[in-house]
């Protein structure tokens, strides 16, 4: 599809932004996001294509909007909704009960 | 609020990424175990120390630099590294006349096995973008000026194929050890957006 | 299967491949010049916007993978792989004469033969 993912070429993004010693994660729910991704990933419920056709779909102004495990986390949820091992219900009932049951 | 560079997550993202790890670990399908273990992999076991390593071999070993250059993976895996995106590298040689560099346009695309994880900046929008149109500006960006004369090569790993950079050796270290060169090659070079200079 | 913490060490190690074993004829060989097909599928797809419709030259066939476009939607139809090389002048323009140019990892399904 022609998303915005699809960057060769596009200019006015900005300049790089260099990190000097730069951490592997910079978040605790980074490393989750990453081990939850191999973790399935490994146990054969996607292959990477269907993951990264799940980030290109949360559309572009989330995309843009949103870091780069932030598109982990969509795909992710994207993936598990669709095929069937979670629902959105589920997921959405879960962090109401995390955040104290009041959302 | 821009994807180009670390910025805090929103508010419900921490929230949801703990219901996807607490749903999936009542259902059996995860175990926070191996997330705990892969994590620990990736944050302290796995990273451009590997590739350096890897580099050093190659400027002090003539037929290992052959072989590495024919076939990545294999001489790759002399030195004991391999596996998650790196199953198939393809290594590209700097030489006085050449730069590579390496981006994926499309994602993160990045040789984990000897780089470890990327850094933001390679997965971020200005980079992405940049690389195939502007390299020698965004070289430029990271303190970089080539000659005009050299060409630069840039490598998109659209696929699953994963390039690293084969930097050039610096003037005046062939007499240090490996792992003296090891110490001087640093994870830019071998993306491309550095070269390696002498300590 | 789940994944458990003493399987991580063997899966990192070893990954997956792409590659495919299979005896499938390449379309192109080194040398070949080759057009990036002007198509715009909705679905998954790994050729990049800025090569459709330019031409390049085969740089090395990389072998017989698995093909995004398919696998993304549980068709897989693996293909040859290869590196084509495309010259900025090319992909940007003739002002964009700096001396530099692009290599792309594409399938056969994505190039056609140059006119």
């Amino acid at each position: 599809m022609n998303g915005v993912h699809d960057m060769g070429g596009m200019q006015g993004m900005g300049a790089i932004d260099i990190e000097p010693n730069e951490p592997s994660f910079h978040d605790d729910w980074e490393q989750r996001m990453f081990g939850l991704f191999l973790s399935m990933f490994a146990g054969g419920h996607y292959n990477i294509d269907e993951f990264r056709h799940g980030i290109e779909r949360m559309g572009g102004p989330n995309y843009m909007a949103t870091t780069y495990y932030e598109h982990w986390v969509s795909g992710m949820q994207t993936m598990l909704i669709e095929k069937g091992i979670l629902t959105a219900e589920e997921i959405n009932g879960r962090m109401s009960e995390l955040a104290g049951g009041n959302s | 609020m821009a994807s180009y560079k670390h910025t805090a997550a929103l508010p419900d993202t921490v929230l949801r990424v703990k219901a996807l790890e607490s749903l999936l670990t009542e259902k059996g399908l995860i175990d926070p175990a191996a997330l705990d273990e892969l994590i620990d992999t990736y944050e302290n076991r796995i990273g451009p120390r590997n590739g350096a390593q890897v580099v050093a071999r190659a400027w002090a070993d003539p037929e290992y630099k052959k072989r590495l250059l024919d076939d990545g993976t294999s001489a790759i895996l002399e030195l004991g590294f391999s596996g998650v995106q790196g199953e198939d590298m393809v290594i590209v040689e700097n030489t006085p006349s050449v730069h590579n560099m390496i981006v994926c346009t499309l994602c993160s695309c990045y040789p984990w096995p000897v780089l470890g994880l990327p850094p933001v900046w390679f997965k971020s929008a200005p980079y992405r973008s940049r690389a195939v149109i502007d390299p020698r500006g965004v070289l430029k960006e990271f303190g970089v000026e080539l000659d005009p004369d050299i060409e630069i090569r840039v490598w998109d790993s659209t696929a699953e194929t994963r390039y690293m950079v084969l930097p050039l050796q610096p003037e005046g270290t062939d007499g240090m050890s490996e792992d003296e060169l090891a110490d001087i090659v640093q994870r830019d070079s071998m993306i491309g957006t550095a070269v390696v200079t002498a300590p | 299967m789940v994944l458990t913490k003493d399987m991580v060490a063997g899966l990192v190690s070893t990954g997956g491949s792409a590659r495919v074993d299979a005896d499938v004829a390449p379309i192109f060989k080194a040398g070949d010049r080759v057009t990036g097909r002007n198509i715009n599928p909705v679905g998954h797809t790994r050729l990049p916007r800025y090569v459709r419709g330019h031409t390049g030259v085969v740089d090395r066939d990389h072998g017989v993978f698995s093909f995004p476009d398919g696998s993304s939607v549980g068709q897989d139809k693996p293909q040859h792989l290869y590196s084509v090389v495309f010259e900025a002048e090319e992909l940007w323009g003739p002002d964009a004469a700096d001396n530099f140019k692009v290599y792309v990892d594409m399938w056969d399904d994505y190039l056609e033969p140059a006119p």
